[in-house]
């Protein structure tokens, strides 16, 4: 479904991503892991150009990304969910408002769009807190907007970049449990970068290392963490070790 | 960056920027215009209606009281039909209007506005504001009457009158007032003051200079009249004790002794040198000795040809002979005695008026007496011709008689007695002895002449003569003898010396040696004079490079005070329209267009394309801004009709343009935006537009684009 080839961005003088090639089948589940800066957010982004990657290409059921003129990317980028780190919700909409929002303004009617809203707030454990606002919630239960909100487009590619990454430790269990009921009930492409080794092992078909912006070692959670070829495959099995 | 505005939201932008023109321009316009009415509103509480008052008189407070009843008195007594009317009160100073009635609104009266006030207790000052009228500011003195009656000439004009160093010109309406400004303006373009300004602490001569300057320019501009009016500039006062030394300095000179120079051949004097004679010193004075204190020393004023003038500077001639003739030497330094130069003469003319005076006062005494002689004289001569008359009757009566005796005897012929023949021969000798004391020649004499002299006339002209003695005798003699003898004695009682010291002093005086000054105005009449062509000729002239030479207007044209108030106060409501244009464009700047900066800078920020060399420095959001600010501003400020003093249009956009570039520089400070919220609605497929009305202007300051949001705002 998903194809990258030798993608690359940089900024300023750190290259964040350098030649990236990468082929993602449909409903399966990928997990980019590597450490922090390493270039696991940046190309995800480059998958929907909320970063616009300066080289490579990136084909989506074999049309390319980079080549899309701005009605047919944002018409791309409603088929995409993303799930941002810092939640990143509309601070005076309601959770029932963030979540259906953008349904409305794409020409979905008002009350189908809630319907749907409804059903995903109802899939991330939420359909009682509709009317809240985001500052009324938890960051757990604000991530859960967060993912509410990317799966209420009915998504066909779900990119969820380091979703825990911003909850206190206490909270990153009750997304993840989302995270992983969803992974295992839907079939929607995913690829989720995160450092939750755990999380990795039980919902991730295959497993990309990523250090210094380039892919170091993939395959299967089994094949990476018991033999790793990498070091940073090998740091991940010492911390699964300790 | 344009690439941002897609979707609809340039159209949305503009309407923005259309909407914050007119809004600003509404409301600054708005504000003004109410400050401009109230303030208007005021003024016409303070000086009345339009044409209503002619003054302001400015009264100490305290004295108020008192003032008031003499202004009553005056439109009582004085000016019956003047208007008084309060009007505010400032620092210990209260305000009087003061309206003459119609028939006294001449220039009579405005000319002796001081005599007519001055009685007025504790009064300031006062300010004329007689409607319609032109007012000429600054009018140069030297000209001042010139000007008042080509302005009476104008047509439309009632009258013009003087106060201080301005003119009022008084309408005979208001309809003539913009005509008349101009024809005022045209006569002031007949004029020209040119000033020559010297550098501070160059003290000149004002006259001297001041006449050279003239001279030099009579050959630039022969058609030119010129007139040196420094001395003007200092004060009529100073003018007219100038005038009293010119004259004082001539009376001087004449009551001076008259010395006159016959030059021996070969030998010469100039203007300044001076010679010295004897006088009344018993040393006569030898060439090559020191001359002796009273010596007479003489300065020469004048040399023609072999004859000079001089004055007397030292000693005394002649004290009461009138007349001294004596050899004069030259007189050198260190009081030595030089060469013969020639014969002086010198006349005493304070004798010869002592003289003449006395000989009037004699001539006076006898007059008196000759009058008396002269009617008894007449007296007696018409006795004289009455008895004459009576003479000459009895005569006629006896020639009647005689022409009857002869007439008997001539018929009687022979017969007649020798007695009657005695008798006519006696009385024709008798007669004829008569008629000689009238007679050149005996052969001359007839009775018939004498009856023929025409005594009436003779008597008339008698008459005549005794009414002329009359009239002399009428005239107060006794008081000329008085005043001519007053005047005698009150002629100054100085010698030589002492004349010539003070002409001397007065010479200094107006050379300028005690009248200094640091510039030099000469007014041109039918020039005008280029300063900037005769500055370079002027600076030659005077050896001076550091002086300027400028021109200055004879007077300069403002309307009438009412006229003149509004002027001022649509020019303040012209102020502040564009100072609140400046404000307010700054303020919606802020609110509404910082919002659409910062964001632009946003999306700018997440470019795909890296930005290399020229393009790196450059900021095109702040140049945006700018252009934004410079339009916003200008277009502002032209629809509230505003006008900020020495500000341009140019200057206007220049600042919108510094106003715009700095919000848009700072926009993130005067607008944030959340990154996080624009970047979620990018990855929801949302499009610029819908970014902004959904998310971005909602979180922004409330202000005008908030407002217009609400309409398309779905959430």
């Amino acid at each position: 479904m998903l194809k990258i080839r030798g993608l690359r961005k940089q900024y300023g003088k750190h290259i964040a991503v350098d030649g990236v090639d990468l082929d993602v089948r449909r409903g399966e589940t990928v997990v980019i892991m590597g450490p922090s800066g390493c270039g696991k957010s940046t190309m995800i982004r480059c998958v929907n150009r909320l970063t616009e990657p300066d080289a490579g290409e990136i084909l989506v059921d074999g049309k390319s990304i980079l080549s899309l003129d701005d009605q047919s990317l944002r018409e791309f980028r409603r088929t995409v969910g993303f799930v941002f780190q810092q939640f990143n919700l509309i601070a005076r909409l309601n959770v029932l408002d963030n979540v259906m929002f953008h349904l409305v303004l794409a020409g979905v009617p008002r009350e189908q769009a809630e319907a749907r809203a409804r059903k995903a707030l109802a899939k991330v454990g939420l359909e009682s807190s509709e009317h809240k606002h985001p500052a009324n919630l938890s960051g757990g239960e604000q991530q859960r907007v967060g993912i509410a909100r990317a799966l209420a487009s009915n998504p066909q590619l779900m990119l969820w970049d380091e979703p825990t990454a911003s909850l206190d430790p206490i909270l990153i269990g009750e997304v993840l449990d989302v995270m992983e009921e969803l992974v295992r009930t839907t079939n929607t492409t995913s690829i989720i970068v995160t450092h939750e080794v755990g999380f990795a092992l039980k919902v991730a078909d295959r497993i990309i290392l990523m250090d210094k912006g380039k892919v170091v070692e993939e395959g299967s959670p089994r094949a990476i963490f018991a033999d790793p070829q990498s070091e940073v495959g090998k740091k991940y099995q010492r911390l699964i070790a300790s | 960056m344009f690439r941002f505005f897609r979707d609809g939201l340039y159209r949305d932008y503009i309407i923005l920027i259309l909407v914050t023109i007119i809004a600003g321009a509404a409301v600054s316009s708005g504000v003004a215009w109410a400050v401009d009415v109230y303030f208007g509103d005021t003024i016409q509480e303070m000086i009345g209606d339009n044409g209503e008052f002619d003054l302001i008189l400015h009264i100490r407070e305290a004295s108020e009281e008192a003032a008031v009843r003499e202004l009553e008195r005056i439109a009582q007594q004085q000016y019956p039909g003047a208007v008084i009317s309060k009007t505010i009160s400032l620092a210990g100073q209260v305000n009087y209007l003061f309206g003459f009635p119609k028939e006294a609104k001449t220039a009579e009266t405005f000319s002796r506005l001081p005599s007519i006030f001055n009685a007025v207790p504790g009064l300031n000052s006062y300010t004329v504001i007689v409607e319609p009228s032109v007012l000429v500011r600054g009018v140069h003195p030297s000209i001042s009457d010139t000007l008042q009656q080509r302005f009476n000439q104008i047509g439309g004009v009632s009258f013009a009158f003087r106060d201080g160093k301005n003119m009022l010109i008084v309408l005979e309406g208001a309809e003539h007032s913009k005509r008349v400004m101009n024809e005022v303006k045209q006569i002031l373009k007949d004029y020209q003051v040119l000033e020559i300004r010297f550098p501070m602490g160059f003290d000149v001569d004002v006259q001297s200079t001041g006449d050279a300057v003239i001279q030099l320019l009579r050959k630039e501009y022969p058609g030119a009249k010129l007139a040196n009016v420094s001395s003007t500039e200092y004060g009529e006062e100073l003018d007219a004790l100038m005038k009293t030394l010119v004259e004082m300095r001539h009376f001087l000179l004449s009551y001076a002794s008259k010395v006159t120079i016959k030059l021996a051949p070969g030998s010469t004097v100039v203007m300044g040198e001076q010679i010295v004679v004897q006088g009344l010193s018993q040393q006569v004075p030898a060439s090559g000795e020191e001359a002796a204190s009273d010596h007479v020393v003489i300065e020469i004023l004048e040399v023609n040809g072999d004859q000079a003038q001089g004055m007397i500077v030292s000693g005394s001639a002649a004290a009461d002979g009138g007349v001294l003739t004596q050899p004069g030497y030259e007189y050198l330094s260190e009081n030595k005695i030089g060469k013969p130069v020639g014969e002086v003469r010198i006349e005493n003319e304070r004798y010869r008026l002592n003289y003449a005076i006395e000989e009037s006062l004699r001539l006076l005494r006898e007059l008196d007496g000759l009058s008396v002689e002269a009617a008894l004289a007449v007296e007696r001569a018409d006795k004289v011709l009455t008895t004459f008359q009576e003479a000459l009757m009895q005569l006629e009566v006896l020639q009647v008689q005689m022409q009857q005796l002869n007439k008997g005897l001539a018929e009687k012929g022979a017969q007649s007695t020798s007695e009657q023949l005695i008798i006519s021969l006696f009385i024709n000798g008798l007669l004829k002895s008569i008629a000689k004391s009238g007679s050149e020649t005996a052969e001359e004499f007839d009775l018939d002449q004498l009856e023929n002299l025409d005594i009436a006339s003779m008597r008339s002209s008698l008459e005549s003569i005794a009414e002329q003695i009359g009239s002399i005798q009428e005239i107060d003699v006794q008081a000329i003898i008085d005043q001519v003898s007053d005047i005698r004695d009150s002629l100054p009682d100085l010698d030589d010396e002492e004349i010539g010291k003070s002409v001397r002093l007065v010479d200094n005086y107006i050379a300028g040696q005690v009248i200094p000054g640091e510039r030099i105005q000469i007014l041109v009449e039918k020039g005008p004079v280029d300063t900037e062509a005769v500055e370079p000729l002027i600076r030659s002239r005077l050896q001076n490079q550091y002086l300027n030479v400028y021109s200055i207007a004879a007077g300069t044209v403002n309307p009438d005070t009412r006229t003149e108030v509004f002027r001022i106060l649509k020019e303040v409501r012209a102020t502040i329209a564009g100072i609140l244009s400046i404000v307010l464009v700054g303020v919606f700047l802020i609110l509404d267009h910082a919002t659409i900066f910062s964001t632009l800078k946003w999306f700018r920020a997440n470019q795909k394309q890296p930005r290399h060399g020229l393009a790196k420095l450059m900021n095109p959001v702040a140049l945006f801004s700018a252009a934004v600010g410079a339009a916003v501003l200008a277009a502002t400020y032209w629809l509230s009709r505003a006008a900020v003093p020495y500000v341009s249009m140019a200057t206007v956009a220049v600042i919108g343009m510094g106003l715009g570039a700095a919000v848009g520089i700072f926009s993130e400070k005067f607008s944030p935006v959340r990154a996080d919220e624009i970047m979620a609605g990018l990855a929801l497929g949302l499009n610029n537009a819908q970014i902004m009305h959904e998310i971005v202007i909602p979180d922004g300051r409330p202000g005008l684009l908030q407002l217009m949001n609400r309409a398309k705002q779905k959430f």
